[in-house]
């Protein structure tokens, strides 16, 4: 079930990385940074699942978990979170999906993933 | 509750890129019930993920020296006066310095002020007199003038600070409902 899980999370964040590289030479910095948020939100869950075994049901969980065993990654999150979250009403630039873009690199080396 | 954590001298590591850190939103507003506390970083121009970086770090400072979750958002003057920064307008006017505890738009040589009208012409003589004592006291009370700050720029028309807002009109509405308000920057 974990493995079945795991490799769901896997392709969703390697489609979602993708989609969001293909968005970015497009110049569609808005859909780039939505797409490499959640290519990273499928890495955290990935590492987790890895971790302990369980993977988050929802944003609170996941929030809640990270903050309580995995406080650097909770911090990655915590920081790009709020882009995603205003993304349908601000005009994201370049530079900021090329962060986010990084973070879920750096997320993937964590989860030992190959994007 | 109101906030006031630009009075009370949080203690706060940031590096020299940092131009100001701002709290506004309703948290500074005198009769609010915020749900989080707003804050802005203004940056020197530095690379964005730079700038991501240091402001979580403050975030997370002032996290531990707070209840209320933080909502912080962070700028360059570039990015600052962008027509796409909703938050300009707040920042600015209701804008309080956690570093100089002043208001952020001193920075620019400014001061806010909140300038009501009101009219009473239509109202009972004792309404009126109520009036007049809701805003500048009786027998020994203070009114909401000397109480929260403010003065009576002549009939009808009183100026006082911006985090005044919500105390003041909710108190003068009970009274009259001919009220109107204006945001302005006076030269400091």
């Amino acid at each position: 079930m974990n493995e079945e899980k795991k490799g769901i999370l896997e392709n969703n964040a390697k489609e979602y990385f993708s989609s969001g590289n293909d968005e970015l030479k497009k110049g569609k910095y808005n859909s780039a940074v939505v797409l490499f948020f959640k290519s990273l939100i499928a890495l955290v869950d990935v590492y987790i699942l890895k971790k302990t075994g369980v993977a988050p049901s929802s944003h609170n969980n996941r929030f809640r978990t990270l903050q309580q065993k995995f406080p650097e990654i909770y911090n990655l999150v915590d920081k790009d979170f709020p882009f995603y979250q205003d993304s349908y009403i601000q005009s994201l630039t370049k530079e900021l999906a090329e962060v986010i873009q990084d973070d879920a690199k750096i997320m993937a080396e964590k989860a030992e993933i190959k994007l | 509750m109101m906030q006031k954590l630009w009075l009370k001298k949080l203690k706060l590591n940031y590096s020299e890129n940092v131009l100001d850190i701002i709290q506004f939103g309703s948290s500074v507003l005198e009769e609010s019930e915020p749900n989080d506390i707003d804050i802005a970083v203004i940056f020197y121009q530095i690379p964005l993920k730079q700038q991501l970086e240091e402001r979580q770090d403050i975030k997370n400072q002032i996290k531990k020296q707070v209840e209320l979750p933080i909502h912080i958002e962070s700028f360059d003057f570039y990015s600052f006066f962008d027509k796409g920064n909703f938050a300009r307008q707040g920042i600015l006017f209701n804008g309080k310095s956690l570093i100089n505890e002043k208001n952020f738009a001193e920075n620019f040589g400014l001061i806010p002020k909140l300038r009501i009208s009101y009219i009473l012409r239509n109202l009972k003589k004792k309404d009126k007199v109520r009036f007049n004592y809701l805003l500048s006291g009786k027998q020994g009370n203070y009114g909401l003038l000397k109480k929260y700050g403010g003065e009576l720029l002549y009939p009808g028309f009183i100026e006082t600070l911006p985090e005044n807002e919500n105390i003041f009109l909710k108190e003068m509405k009970k009274i009259t409902d001919k009220l109107s308000i204006e945001r302005v920057f006076v030269p400091k």
